[in-house]
């Protein structure tokens, strides 16, 4: 038997406000670097989720996790973010930027954990639909 | 030369199947599988990306012809291809046909067959049941 990997990938959407600024950057270098991202009063992205768990299905349900349960340990996290505004309503954001970088990283925290058992194997988040974050555990 | 280069093709096929786990309670089965329980089955278009590689030929720039391949697959997916997974086909008499053991099933067959192409190399497969969800298959290396 020739070793395989297996994974599964799910498709979640969100939607948050945030603002991109630096707390040791003054307004022209702010605006210089994160340019309309910048705008004083936030904007807003649907952001895709791409989740990809990996593991051996299960012998009786045939699944690596049944999607319910994958739909309930999601839906755990990114309700926190929904209709949100990141860095005002989120503890995380608070002292650090809303980038991508930084909610793909802040993402993989809350779902490694919601997951369990190591399942996560991968994110890719969309911001829109030409920039998009990835993250893996790397083995 | 680079000996990475991977090609990708994809194809489609429709299937119907069921979720069903025989040594269950119906409260069990309905529980774990949703509205994937229904006797009848209900369908799916799916989409397969077949990724190969190996050496890319000299004399034609291919790693394989992409008619071949073509040829190749879809000869495979004839069997899969408007059936009932669950009844038509012989792979899931004991097997429930998620995304995740189709998607081990066909790429054991596609391997199969791409076995006698000396050099060629199943790298992955990714299998959509529906445009949120996939199954990826891969060789461990």
């Amino acid at each position: 038997m020739m070793a395989l990997k297996i994974s599964l990938t799910r498709i979640y959407i969100f939607s948050a406000a945030h603002r991109l600024n630096s707390e040791i950057l003054d307004e022209q270098k702010n605006l210089e670097v994160y340019d309309k991202c910048n705008n004083p009063l936030g904007h807003g992205h649907n952001y895709k989720l791409e989740i990809t768990i990996s593991g051996i299905p299960d012998r009786e349900t045939g699944m690596i996790l049944s999607q319910g349960q994958l739909n309930q340990k999601v839906k755990n996290v990114l309700d926190e973010l929904n209709y949100k505004h990141l860095d005002n309503e989120i503890p995380f954001f608070k002292h650090r930027i809303s980038s991508g970088e930084n909610i793909v990283q802040y993402l993989w925290d809350q779902l490694d954990e919601s997951i369990g058992r190591g399942m996560l194997y991968h994110l890719k988040l969309w911001e829109t639909n030409n920039n998009s974050f990835e993250l893996d555990r790397g083995r | 030369m680079n000996e990475n280069v991977t090609l990708t093709r994809k194809f489609e096929f429709s299937a119907s199947h069921r979720y069903w786990n025989e040594q269950w309670s119906r409260e069990e089965n309905d529980r774990t599988f949703g509205h994937n329980t229904s006797p009848y089955g209900h369908g799916h278009n799916y989409d397969l990306y077949v990724t190969v590689g190996g050496p890319i030929s000299e004399k034609t720039g291919m790693i394989i012809n992409l008619s071949e391949l073509k040829k190749i697959v879809n000869e495979i997916l004839l069997e899969f291809d408007h059936k009932y997974l669950n009844l038509d086909t012989p792979y899931f008499k004991d097997k429930i046909p998620t995304t995740e053991n189709l998607a081990l099933v066909l790429f054991g067959l596609i391997d199969k067959k791409l076995a006698g192409y000396k050099s060629l190399i199943l790298k992955r497969i990714r299998l959509f049941v529906k445009q949120d969800t996939y199954a990826d298959v891969w060789r461990d290396e």
